[in-house]
């Protein structure tokens, strides 16, 4: 039980069935759902309610998602996670720059999205302000922080348990946000070793990095690869 | 029948017209040119006279006669002037009179040159004069000739030409002074009783063969001459058989009788200018008294005949003064009375072309619609050949033809000033240029005049205009390559004869040493049309080649995808290529309305797949997230759970497809955005292998890897690049016989990179059968668990990075070659 039943998510779709399940999924984490089925009453329900978190559908009679997200947004800083069929870049981009703060594509994974409606809670509730805190040994990235002086990765506020060649990378990748690295100066610069047949080590360290701190391993946000060059991390 | 008539009334009225011009010319220009000697043309009556004894010629004739006889009777001292007497008419050809005459007083006097001189100079000195002067002037070009010798100028060849002709005029001139020096002397003299005698005795023998006049003349009651014994000397006017004309002069009075009964020759007695004889016995003209003795008898014949005597080896004419006048005046009546003909039955046919003139017109139509359809050019040549041969005509018969040299004399008289002897005389000339001339003037004046007036267009019709027609209108219809070829051999076929006149004018030139003028002016013409024709030809081809510049240019246009007709056309009208282009247009506006059109469809194609895709998504949505809450249910029997595997399991394959399926289409229509960079491809596929490196690990066959050390970078879109080899190594995996190797190599060639993925089928690949073709796959029933699009989406992905996908199938294994540019 992570989520308390006084954190109160709005769940939009004018599916039922994906409401209903949404319903399922959250409360099972332990949140108290409110439910819309289309654009209007999400804003009435938004007015009348304290709510802490919006997943919104896209396509909606009525109002539909990207509307109702703009006027969410002339008056509520909560934050709002757009659910969509839609799973180009260019809807990504789109529902992002109206406002949305993550973009999940049906069909999601149930764990995957309760995952990110735990994230995206965690920063607006406990890390709200998190600049106030940020000193300079710090390096922060999107939903991580990386303490050079701890020697210790935070995700979303919590340290993750990583090895000690784990976290020579991603200091690595911390101190150098966006920068490529071909597979074999990751190679030299964290086991100090001429590299020979890297590749394979390289990526095995990487997808169990991967694995602790994405939320989908399988689609990774943060430590991305940069086919046929190497890797890096992504700079959020 | 009725079309007939009216053909037939045509040709009848034309040539009714045609009939009545050419008479009415005839007769008019016939009596214009007639020039009785004077006589008026009013005076029709005499003109038609055929008795040639009431013409004022034998009048005369026979009172010159008469006073020759006289003279002769007498031994008058004017003797001289019967010879001259009648040199102005015509006697005959053949009859060198004047010749005789000069003949008959050389040998009379011969005693020739006179001793008496009525200059100041003798004759001798004269002659003796000239003759030194002549000397003198030999010397002088002797000296001449001699300075010539010495490689003289010009100058002196022109000026010792000048003195050579004035040697000539100065033997000339004097040739005519030793004539004239004995001509004038000689009637000077004067001639004794026996010159005149042997004179009258001369003049008697050359007129006494001319039985047409027969004579006797007495002097005292003494026969002094006479050519017949017909003549009765009794005072009695009887005529004898076949004359019927007779003169009795009895030394007062002259008394004629003819045909029987006598004529009243004196009239009121007075001699006037028009009395009909001029003879003594008028009381204003009486005969000297030494005439008193003479009696002449003269007697004409009915119908005079041409005597002449030594026929066979040398022929003379005999004087036949009578039988010329008879002639004559018989020619010219019956000339007049043609004319009068003429004229009456060209106005009578005339006036009856009036009267069918609507047909005659018609007829005109007719021939005006013949003559259309012959060339200009040829008219124009046939008129100039037409005028030239009349001026030929003129030339030859009126000038050089014409009876005793007039125009000869005419132009003596102007000194051979032509232009002021034709002014002068021009009426003249006009006049004795024949009927047929103004006859064929009318008739070609007529004929162009009708052209002109019914065929509009005159010069439409020339040779020239219509073969600038061959080459535009009418060629237009013909297939490009004919007309090319026609158009070259016109071209060689103008300049053949081009070079065949050429040769023929250099040969005839070099042949006859006059330039022939003709020929040249020929030749130049021939250029002038061979430089026009070429230039014609030439034009077109260089138009044509254009034409072709601009449709070469047009179709790599269209190549390179430009479908944006041009609307400019209207330039090439009437060319070669109009057609060509016209079509090519045609093909590239087809084009880019298929082209669009297969935009549209293939973006309907998408949206389609779009929309479908998102529809299956919501749905999906809901059975994967309850299928997730199916597993964490703690409390299902067994077999539940193996369910709700299985739908988690084939959901999220669904899942899969649904993605591919729309990407396959997006990348289909070309609409997937690519993001090249440079990157190495040994690389990219170590890295797809470390990252696929669990399911390999899982799997029950072996990964065999060949890939350089050294980077092979090449122009690809990474994450596409990544997801081509992880669908080619998931085939691998999943279709590869259990136990066996898949083989990944990396080869380089000069230029160009080759990822080799190769591996061995579980079952037999389908022959022939495309494995790249979406939704197929190596197993029909379709429950392998792919979603068919794998190959797609790697091929389709390849060839958007710029990349060669291929794939082979030899037996058992399946080969994917993926082959890109190495980048330097």
């Amino acid at each position: 039980m992570v989520g308390s039943m006084d954190e109160c998510i709005l769940v939009v779709d004018d599916d039922r069935e994906i409401v209903k399940a949404l319903g399922i999924l959250l409360e099972g984490e332990g949140y108290r759902v409110l439910k819309a089925y289309d654009g209007l009453q999400a804003l009435d329900i938004l007015s009348s309610n304290q709510v802490r978190l919006v997943l919104i559908d896209v396509m909606m009679p009525k109002l539909d998602g990207l509307s109702a997200l703009m006027r969410i947004r002339e008056k509520q800083n909560i934050p709002i996670i757009v659910l969509s069929a839609k799973s180009e870049d260019t809807d990504k981009v789109l529902g992002l720059s109206m406002g949305a703060d993550d973009y999940v594509a049906k069909p999601y994974h149930p764990a995957e999205l309760a995952a990110r409606v735990k994230s995206q809670l965690r920063r607006y509730t406990s890390l709200g302000d998190i600049h106030a805190g940020c000193r300079s040994t710090e390096i922060k990235n999107g939903r991580l922080l990386y303490s050079t002086e701890e020697r210790v990765l935070y995700a979303d506020g919590e340290p993750v348990k990583l090895t000690a060649t784990e976290t020579r990378i991603m200091e690595l990748f911390m101190r150098n946000l966006g920068r490529v690295f071909p597979a074999e100066e990751i190679y030299r610069r964290v086991w100090e070793e001429e590299a020979f047949a890297s590749e394979n080590t390289v990526m095995v360290h990487i997808r169990r990095i991967r694995e602790k701190l994405e939320l989908n391993p399988k689609e990774p946000e943060y430590i991305k690869v940069v086919w046929g060059i190497g890797y890096k991390m992504e700079k959020k | 029948m009725d079309t007939k008539w009216k053909k037939s009334k045509k040709i009848i009225s034309f040539v009714i017209f045609f009939l009545g011009v050419c008479l009415t010319l005839e007769g008019l220009t016939g009596l214009l040119r007639y020039n009785p000697h004077g006589i008026r043309i009013s005076q029709i009556d005499k003109l038609l006279e055929d008795d040639y004894q009431q013409s004022d010629r034998f009048r005369s004739y026979i009172s010159n006669r008469l006073e020759c006889f006289l003279i002769m009777a007498t031994g008058g001292q004017n003797l001289w002037d019967i010879w001259r007497y009648g040199s102005d008419v015509y006697y005959g050809e053949g009859y060198d009179y004047e010749g005789y005459i000069e003949s008959i007083f050389n040998e009379i006097y011969e005693d020739g040159y006179s001793e008496t001189a009525e200059w100041n100079i003798s004759p001798d000195d004269l002659y003796n004069y000239l003759k030194d002067l002549y000397e003198f002037q030999n010397n002088y070009l002797e000296i001449i000739d001699s300075l010539s010798d010495m490689k003289a100028p010009k100058e002196l060849e022109s000026y010792r030409d000048n003195m050579e002709s004035y040697r000539d005029s100065l033997e000339s001139y004097l040739e005519n002074l030793e004539y004239y020096s004995g001509y004038s002397n000689r009637s000077a003299k004067h001639l004794t009783e026996e010159q005149k005698k042997q004179l009258a005795q001369k003049y008697h023998e050359s007129i006494k063969g001319d039985q047409n006049l027969l004579y006797t003349i007495l002097y005292d009651g003494k026969v002094l001459y006479s050519n017949s014994d017909l003549l009765k000397t009794d005072g009695n006017l009887n005529t004898p058989d076949g004359y019927n004309f007779l003169l009795y002069f009895d030394g007062e009075k002259v008394r004629i009788v003819k045909d029987g009964s006598e004529l009243d020759v004196y009239g009121d007695g007075y001699y006037r200018d028009d009395s009909l004889w001029e003879v003594p016995g008028y009381r204003n003209l009486q005969p000297a008294e030494s005439l008193k003795k003479v009696k002449v008898y003269m007697a004409a014949a009915k119908a005079p005949v041409l005597y002449t005597e030594g026929y066979g080896s040398s022929t003379r004419q005999l004087e036949s003064s009578l039988y010329w006048i008879q002639h004559n005046l018989n020619g010219r009546r019956i000339f007049l009375i043609n004319s009068i003909v003429c004229l009456a039955s060209g106005a009578a046919f005339l006036l009856l072309s009036l009267f069918c003139r609507k047909s005659r017109r018609q007829a005109a139509t007719d021939i005006a619609g013949i003559q259309a359809k012959i060339w200009v050019e040829f008219k124009v040549l046939l008129s100039g050949a037409i005028l030239y041969l009349l001026y030929l005509f003129i030339l030859i018969y009126v000038i050089n033809g014409s009876e005793y040299d007039l125009w000869q004399e005419f132009f003596f008289q102007y000194d051979y000033n032509y232009t002021a002897a034709i002014s002068s005389y021009g009426p003249l000339l006009l006049a004795s240029i024949p009927s047929i001339f103004w006859i064929i003037l009318f008739w070609g004046i007529y004929f162009l005049w009708n052209d002109l007036r019914h065929n509009k267009g005159f010069w439409k019709r020339s040779l020239v205009a219509g073969l600038c027609r061959k080459f535009s209108a009418k060629e237009l219809n013909r297939p490009l390559a004919k007309k090319m070829a026609r158009r070259s051999a016109a071209a060689l076929a103008a300049a053949l004869a081009y070079g065949i006149l050429a040769l023929a004018t250099v040969i005839l030139n070099s042949v006859s040493r006059p330039i022939n003028y003709g020929m040249l002016l020929l030749f130049l013409l021939a250029s002038a049309g061979f430089l026009a024709a070429e230039y014609l030809i030439g034009r077109k081809n260089a138009e044509t080649a254009l034409d072709m510049e601009t449709l070469s240019r047009r179709i790599s246009e269209i190549r390179n995808g430009n479908y944006d007709s041009c609307s400019t056309d209207a330039q090439f009208a009437g060319h070669d290529l109009e057609k060509v282009i016209e079509q090519l247009e045609d093909i590239r506006h087809g084009m880019a309305k298929a082209v669009e059109e297969q935009m549209k469809s293939q973006q309907m194609k998408v949206e389609l797949i779009a929309n479908v895709s998102h529809d299956i998504k919501t749905p999906l949505t809901s059975i994967i997230s309850y299928v997730e809450f199916l597993k964490q249910e703690k409390n299902l029997p067994e077999h539940v759970m193996d369910y709700v595997k299985i739908l988690d399991e084939k959901s999220q394959r669904l899942k899969n497809m649904v993605q591919d399926v729309f990407t396959v289409s997006k990348a289909a229509s070309g609409e997937l955005p690519m993001c090249m960079e440079q990157l190495d491809f040994g690389k990219l596929l170590r890295q797809t292998l470390a990252d696929m490196e669990e399911q390999i690990a899982g799997s029950s066959v072996t990964f065999r890897t060949q890939l350089p050390d050294s980077p092979v970078m090449i122009m690809a879109d990474g994450q596409r690049m990544y997801r081509v080899f992880q669908n080619l190594f998931q085939n691998a995996l999943q279709y590869s016989l259990s136990g066996s190797r898949v083989y990944v190599t990396l080869k380089t060639d000069k230029s160009l990179a080759v990822a080799s993925v190769k591996n061995t089928s579980h079952v037999e690949p389908e022959k022939g059968k495309d494995f790249t073709e979406r939704f197929a796959r190596g197993d029909q029933s379709r429950t392998d668990g792919g979603s068919g699009l794998g190959l797609s989406i790697a091929q389709t992905f390849t060839e958007a990075c710029g990349g060669n996908f291929s794939l082979d199938i030899d037996t058992d294994r399946f080969i994917v070659n993926i082959s890109f540019q190495i980048q330097p």
